[in-house]
């Protein structure tokens, strides 16, 4: 039947791909089923509804984090990069000129292994300087880089990725706002506990940075999860922050809380005043 | 860098891309030219944000999401291979990026969204503007269909793919597409006349 055709063909109508002959069959068919006639406008009436949906602009944000993130990658690429890409081609020229009997090359195996050895003496002596100022600026370069990709990591939707985010927050030598800040948002609203015991170890290490100590302590609050509520604990009450005396207080008063963090609130309570 | 006045619009820009220069676009970014990237960023973020908006709803986690689709872009450029269309390629990566985020968002659910969740779940009845309405009720529509359908409906609807696309991206055949297509609107028109019907007394459960 018809009627059975046409609910193959409506995708397509709706779209306006149906060829002129098809459709004119279409029409025809319509013109004498009501039930399907009815049915096409119904459906052609929603699909052009649709069209009411307005297309929404995003933030001026979303452009500046992307350029941002391009930026990182580049420069992240050309370290990375100057090594890998001309190393394959030097791999297909040296094949070329490797001969092809084993004797010949073995023997050019140890020419190569005697003429290396020698200059490899001789450049020792030279460079040893020299080498150490371009590891000086390479190092900076690299925790540049390392922030950047830091702040990307801790963005990214698995756990096993933030977690690696939070290690490469704690390899930086000066960590930047940035990098606290990311490391702060996801101690509060990390979802996966590891990753969130992991930022509390991570900003022990920065906890002399501008802020950081006042939002630990109300970082305490909000924690669910006692394992992340012990380590709070024990961090703030390592620092000797004094400002935890009043969140562990009410800590303390929680009904609900884990009988283990309440003896350590008690005990960091003790030690802290 | 004002590169926002060049491209207008996605929709006006589409007609005079040459759909190869997508693809050799993504050949240089393969050979190491990243920064050509961008000419992607500003041909296509725009409609990625609007595909994200109406999957999710919320403008935060859409734009995180084309942040996160541009950024796998650049970490598996060398899988890319040039038979398919970019944008085929782009969505399936844009689509496995909205899963990734749903399964996130699951687990966060239970701590932050049952304060958010009744707050965005009300009508916003105010304004009397009737195409207001409409985009509203359409959006609470679109909400209630399941996951692939909502996805097939919005890639045929606004993101300009063609059926054979959306089955190369999707890995199905375009068949089957057609009929998810013809379910879709059906079930949306039902629900936006339920919708419609019952406003105020909301049976807004599943």
């Amino acid at each position: 039947m018809y009627c059975e055709r046409l609910k193959d063909l409506l995708a397509d109508y709706l779209v306006g791909e149906l060829d002129e002959k098809t459709l004119a069959e279409a029409q025809a068919h319509l013109a004498g089923c009501a039930a399907c006639r009815e049915e096409l406008e119904s459906l052609s009436a929603i699909w052009t509804k649709l069209g009411v949906l307005p297309k929404e602009q995003p933030s001026a944000a979303l452009r500046s984090r992307f350029y941002d993130m391009l930026e990182a990658y580049k420069e992240g690429l050309k370290r990375g990069g100057i090594a890998a890409r001309p190393l394959q081609s030097l791999s297909s020229w040296l094949s070329r000129l490797v001969p092809r009997r084993p004797a010949y090359q073995l023997a050019l195996a140890l020419v190569l292994i005697i003429a290396g050895l020698g200059s490899g003496y001789l450049l020792n002596v030279r460079s040893r300087s020299n080498a150490r100022f371009e590891v000086a600026t390479l190092k900076h370069e690299v925790n540049d880089m390392r922030r950047t990709v830091a702040v990307s990591l801790l963005k990214q939707a698995s756990p096993s990725e933030r977690l690696m985010g939070v290690s490469w927050s704690v390899q930086l030598d000066r960590p930047g706002d940035e990098i606290i800040a990311a490391l702060l948002e996801t101690l509060d609203h990390d979802s996966n506990v590891n990753v969130r015991l992991a930022a509390v170890d991570a900003l022990y290490l920065f906890y002399d940075h501008p802020e950081v100590k006042e939002r630990l302590v109300r970082s305490l609050a909000g924690q669910t999860s006692p394992l992340v509520q012990l380590s709070l604990i024990d961090l703030l009450v390592g620092i000797r922050e004094r400002r935890a005396v009043e969140a562990l207080g009410q800590l303390i008063q929680d009904h609900k809380i884990n009988p283990k963090v309440k003896k350590r609130a008690e005990l960091g309570l003790a030690q802290l005043s | 860098m004002e590169p926002k006045s060049i491209w207008v619009s996605p929709n006006e820009t589409r007609r005079f891309v040459d759909p190869t220069s997508d693809n050799r676009l993504m050949e240089e970014i393969k050979d190491g030219r990243v920064e050509r990237l961008a000419i992607l960023f500003e041909r296509y973020h725009v409609m990625l944000f609007n595909f994200f908006l109406r999957l999710t709803g919320n403008r935060s986690h859409s734009e995180d999401l084309v942040q996160d689709v541009f950024f796998r872009i650049l970490k598996y450029r060398k899988t890319y291979q040039g038979q398919s269309k970019f944008s085929v390629w782009m969505y399936q990566i844009a689509r496995n990026a909205h899963v990734d985020h749903l399964r996130k968002r699951k687990q966060e659910m239970s701590l932050d969204d049952q304060f958010e969740e009744p707050a965005s779940a009300e009508t916003p009845a105010v304004e009397r503007m009737s195409a207001e309405i409409d985009a509203a009720l359409l959006n609470r529509a679109l909400d209630r269909l399941p996951l692939r359908k909502k996805e097939v409906l919005l890639l045929s609807r606004f993101q300009e793919m063609k059926y054979r696309e959306i089955a190369e991206l999707m890995g199905c055949d375009i068949g089957s597409i057609k009929s998810t297509v013809h379910r879709a609107i059906k079930d949306l028109g039902r629900i936006y006349v339920e919708l419609q019907g019952g406003e105020s007394s909301c049976t807004a459960k599943d």
